[in-house]
């Protein structure tokens, strides 16, 4: 399975990569939602996006509303991967078409249950 | 969606026990390979160069959260967050930095009334201008591995601590960072 990982953060691309490697994931990034949707033109679709909110150029929640208004990635999961912990942002993100929503700081362990309610899970990590 | 749905929002939760918990969280998460967190019981003021990064909080209890940390710690808390050993580059040092205040402040930001968006961290060579930032509403001294850090939550309105510092003005700034 592929992800990409949204997050301007040079850090917090490695911490999420290096956990979906982890999990099975070749993993590919970018520092922005503009750059993200670059990513997507040149394709391979992955299966899963990663994405953090607050992000200079084009923020999060823009990603997602124009990934999902784009049919040819309808078969695209997004998982919000943020510091914004508000129940109303948390609304917000799901309204626009987040799958799920992961708060910053996260535990691998955590990310793994995301994925498993997702259904995102490699076989190599369920072994 | 789970446990994040139920998460309290209480108009005056930010307070040092909630500070803690936020950073002991982050540091459980993302620094569990390293030394821990050692908190102080009292004040600890530092001095000399630091590195300072600090996020905004819009709304209509604006605020400023900060994380400043010793120049000469600023490099070592870097590389664990990377989990590297090698040399980093400036900017390497910078983002981590931006990134703890950014994972602090957006947790901070969940406990304040009304809050508006998350700033982008702000990273320099200088200790933080608190003077339009309001009261300081909780601070936690720190130490790890010899290195002094200090997380402080200024939010606007509300009587000022009796620990409240003073607002500080900008130490000389260094653009080279040593370890």
């Amino acid at each position: 399975m592929r992800a990409l990982v949204v997050d301007d953060s040079r850090a917090m691309r490695k911490i999420i990569a290096g956990a979906l490697r982890k999990l099975g994931y070749e993993t590919v990034e970018a520092a922005d939602g503009a750059e993200a949707l670059t990513v997507l033109a040149g394709g391979p679709l992955p299966d899963l996006a990663t994405v953090d909110w607050n992000m200079p150029v084009m923020d999060g929640l823009t990603f997602v509303t124009q990934v999902r208004a784009n049919r040819e990635y309808r078969a695209l999961t997004l998982m919000m991967v943020t510091t914004e912990a508000e129940h109303g942002q948390i609304v917000r993100a799901l309204a626009a078409g987040a799958h799920e929503y992961l708060i910053k700081p996260f535990t691998v362990d955590a990310l793994e249950d995301k994925l498993a309610l997702l259904g995102l899970l490699p076989e190599v990590s369920q072994a | 969606m789970t446990q994040e749905l139920t998460q309290a929002f209480e108009p005056d939760a930010v307070e040092d026990e909630a500070l803690f918990q936020i950073v002991d969280q982050m540091w459980a998460s993302y620094f569990s390979h390293v030394e821990p967190l050692l908190p102080s019981f009292e004040r600890h003021d530092i001095t000399g160069e630091v590195m300072c990064a600090s996020v905004g909080i819009a709304g209509s209890r604006p605020g400023l959260v900060t994380v400043v940390v010793e120049a000469t710690g600023a490099r070592p808390v870097s590389a664990a967050l990377l989990q590297e050993d090698g040399d980093l580059l400036d900017e390497d040092v910078y983002d981590s930095l931006g990134e703890i205040a950014n994972i602090v402040g957006g947790n901070i930001k969940a406990l304040v009334p009304d809050a508006g968006a998350l700033g982008l961290p702000a990273v320099a060579t200088a200790k933080p201008l608190h003077g339009s930032s309001g009261r300081l509403a909780a601070r936690l001294d720190v130490s790890w591995q010899g290195h002094w850090i200090t997380f402080e939550v200024w939010l606007a309105g509300g009587a000022p601590r009796q620990d409240a510092a003073p607002a500080v003005s900008r130490t000389a700034p260094d653009e080279t960072l040593e370890d």
